[in-house]
């Protein structure tokens, strides 16, 4: 940390006052269902072509709700680009999974092409959500390459899944480093740098939650098996037979292959547990590289980000939100987005040094939308 | 013209993030006007057409662009709407006019679920149907030709089935084709051995009938094996395999277009959902080539049933006597077994 706060031991060179100034979000689920329902309705009436303009509206209800230090957040981006940067995208896509279907050999050779493109996709995807990002009026850019996205997300995603999330800090510090660490606001930089113990610190936990889920479901699975173990030859006799004749598939068509149902069953109330039990360790975790990544963020080396996410408080509330959204379904959706931005704004906080009003910037927002669309299509998260 | 009073807001500079306090009055000429209400120096000044004024969403504040000098921001969100209505400017706030909050969100609330369950029981197969008549000829025969090459390269290996074997099958595949729309040159028919896939048959959309050798030695008659090709030839003739690809495809690209209003984790389950629903689509493309194959079997003058009798050939070797079949990609062998054969008889009693 290239600033470190006056403890008062002489001589301080000047006298650093430090103000912190909280997020809030003051969007209401009354005002934003509305939005809500307006762009779902009008999205599925135009087969897809509002979806432009609703994500411009959802986006600039949510930005322009975040305030800090007495001014909000601003998203610019035009309809018409957002639209453009999706059709290409869902064009790609749906030509892709024609391929994968029917040509599942030249696909595979597509989909290696594609994932070597992904860096690229990322790279100009963040610069266009930082671009048509402001506050204060002066826009936010992003300086990051095709090496650092290929560094952060490639490696770092092959890291995490090939040690089987030992080196996951690593990857968490090379993606909030990239991420956030390329971010401009009014062409002053903004430092993010963070440390790696400080990630193992938080990587215990939901370690931890993953291998005690794994003993403890295994051991049900086990007890389960013991207890019905006069049942358990049937019913491997009746997943061996079944995986035997599953091999039996054609494309379509194949008129001897019995009911895998049974299979379907065993095998998915098997792995529903794992599900759950990876879901949640992901977001604990998730929360708790945001803690450390914000709380080591210095913008223009003088202002400090903080980010205070109760671990189990950010779990409840994610998936209490989303068993809600699909109980209503969907209905309860407007009261989770806005209950999860309420969270968030109130767990961040910018301890700033000196005045926020004296940045200035020309960032324009430029070119198309293709990468920010790609992202936001296949659900990225970036916030990892 | 005018309004009511002057407007309070920020007034910035272009590219500036320093905000004065600021008011904002329009003359009766249109000319709008930016004052610093302490000292009543003027920020700006700009006929009010020519500010870009963004639209309104929620409560959050409006911006009125300056071109070249700066913005000013207010949250006074009904005083804007004031102005750009007295000015006569197109009204912009019609989709805001929509999101208010009042009973007939309901009305939407309800519009959206019909919607969503008009699109996928209605609009799709409309749109599947177009698609398929959009499609040339080439396409399904590219697609083929990829699949029977990939499959030659990586499965198959060629049939060890005698000549006179052959040709007793194709003459009866003659058969069916000729009473078939598509004709005798619509369908071709490939042996091949089928490697791990086993006793299989299947259909490709432009017509090719794939039949592996393990289905043959297991097929007690050659009626039994017509039978399963004429299972296929349905296939072929109801296009299921470009029809099941379009569904997907138009199911999936719609989630997607929502996506950002549902929740990544809703559009997952959605997406997996859609599967399950693909499901049972395939099984009622099963249930109808099985149909096709009682109705051809009998026109040919053959067993209208010898598909049941390989099914029930499959159910003695397999002993599949499960009945649920949600899940299933083809109905459960049993009730299949008993529809099938249900219907042969129907057929054949018609005939008589």
């Amino acid at each position: 940390m290239d600033q470190d706060i006056a403890t008062g031991s002489a001589p301080t060179p000047a006298p650093v006052s430090l103000k912190r100034e909280p997020f809030t979000f003051t969007g209401t689920t009354r005002e934003y269902f509305g939005i809500w329902i307006v762009n779902v309705l009008l999205t599925i009436l135009t087969l897809g072509i509002y979806s432009a303009w609703a994500k411009v509206r959802r986006q600039r209800y949510f930005y322009g709700n975040t305030w800090l230090a007495g001014a909000n957040f601003e998203y610019h981006a035009r309809p018409v680009q957002i639209l453009i940067g999706r059709l290409i995208v869902v064009t790609l896509l749906v030509a892709y999974q024609a391929t994968a279907y029917f040509a599942p050999l030249v696909s595979g050779i597509i989909g290696v092409a594609f994932i070597f493109l992904l860096p690229f996709f990322v790279s100009r995807g963040m610069r266009f959500n930082a671009r048509v990002t402001s506050y204060r009026n002066v826009r936010f850019d992003f300086t990051g390459k095709y090496g650092g996205a290929f560094l952060a997300y490639l490696l770092g995603g092959a890291l995490v899944y090939g040690t089987g999330g030992i080196l996951a800090p690593l990857a968490s510090q090379w993606m909030w480093n990239y991420s956030l660490g390329n971010l401009k606001y009014g062409n002053r930089p903004i430092k993010c740098d963070p440390r790696l113990e400080k990630l193992y610190g938080i990587w215990w936990l939901p370690a931890g939650i993953l291998v005690l889920g794994w003993i403890v479901i295994v051991a049900v699975l086990i007890g389960l098996a013991v207890t019905f173990s006069d049942r358990l030859g049937e019913l491997l006799a009746i997943v061996g037979e079944s995986l035997q004749e599953s091999r039996t598939e054609g494309s379509e068509g194949d008129v001897n292959t019995p009911s895998p149902m049974t299979v379907l069953i065993i095998v998915y109330s098997i792995l529903i547990p794992f599900f759950i039990l990876y879901a949640i360790a992901a977001l604990i975790y998730r929360a708790g590289t945001r803690n450390v990544a914000l709380n080591e963020t210095i913008i223009d080396g003088r202002h400090i980000m903080s980010s205070e996410i109760h671990r189990g408080r950010f779990a409840w509330i994610s998936i209490s939100n989303l068993v809600a959204t699909i109980a209503t379904l969907g209905l309860l959706r407007p009261w989770a987005a806005i209950r999860m931005a309420k969270y968030m704004a109130s767990v961040t906080a910018l301890d700033a040094t000196s005045s926020l009003e004296e940045y200035f910037g020309s960032i324009q927002d430029s070119g198309a939308a293709v990468g920010a669309e790609y992202l936001d299509v296949e659900g990225f998260d970036l916030g990892f | 013209m005018a309004s009511d009073g002057p407007i309070h807001g920020t007034w910035r500079q272009k590219d500036k993030a320093r905000g004065h306090e600021a008011e904002l009055s329009v003359a009766s000429g249109g000319l709008a006007s930016v004052t610093d209400p302490s000292s009543s120096t003027t920020f700006a000044e700009a006929p009010l057409a020519a500010i870009m004024i963004s639209d309104r969403v929620g409560s959050i504040p409006r911006r009125l662009d300056f071109i070249e000098a700066g913005t000013f921001e207010t949250s006074d969100n009904d005083a804007i709407d004031r102005l750009l209505k007295g000015s006569g400017r197109k009204h912009t706030s019609f989709v805001h006019g929509l999101e208010k909050f009042r009973p007939r969100l309901a009305i939407f609330v309800v519009a959206v679920i019909a919607l969503c369950f008009a699109i996928y029981r209605f609009a799709v197969p409309v749109l599947v149907e177009v698609a398929i008549a959009a499609t040339p000829p080439v396409v399904p025969e590219l697609m083929s030709k990829s699949v029977l090459a990939s499959l030659d390269g990586a499965v198959f290996e060629p049939t060890g089935l005698s000549a006179d074997k052959q040709k007793a099958i194709g003459d009866g595949f003659d058969q069916l084709k000729a009473l078939s729309p598509r004709g005798k040159d619509g369908y071709h028919l490939h042996y091949r051995k089928g490697g791990f896939i086993g006793p299989n048959a299947f259909a490709l959309p432009d017509g090719t009938v794939i039949l592996t050798d393990e289905l043959v030695d297991m097929a007690k008659d050659d009626e039994m094996i017509l039978g399963v090709l004429a299972h296929e030839i349905g296939h072929v003739d109801y296009d299921h395999s470009l029809r099941q690809l379009y569904r997907a495809a138009g199911v999936t690209a719609l989630i997607m277009m929502i996506g950002g209003d549902i929740g990544s984790g809703t559009e997952d389950l959605l997406v997996q959902g859609t599967g399950l629903l693909a499901l049972s689509h395939s099984r009622s493309a099963e249930t109808q080539a099985d149909r096709n194959s009682v109705e051809l079997m009998y026109k040919a003058g053959k067993d209208p049933a010898a598909i049941v009798r390989f099914f029930e050939l499959i159910r003695d070797k397999f002993h599949d006597t499960s009945n649920a079949d949600f899940f299933s990609t083809h109905p459960a062998t049993p009730e299949r077994i008993e529809e099938t054969k249900r219907y042969a008889e129907e057929v054949k009693a018609k005939g008589s």
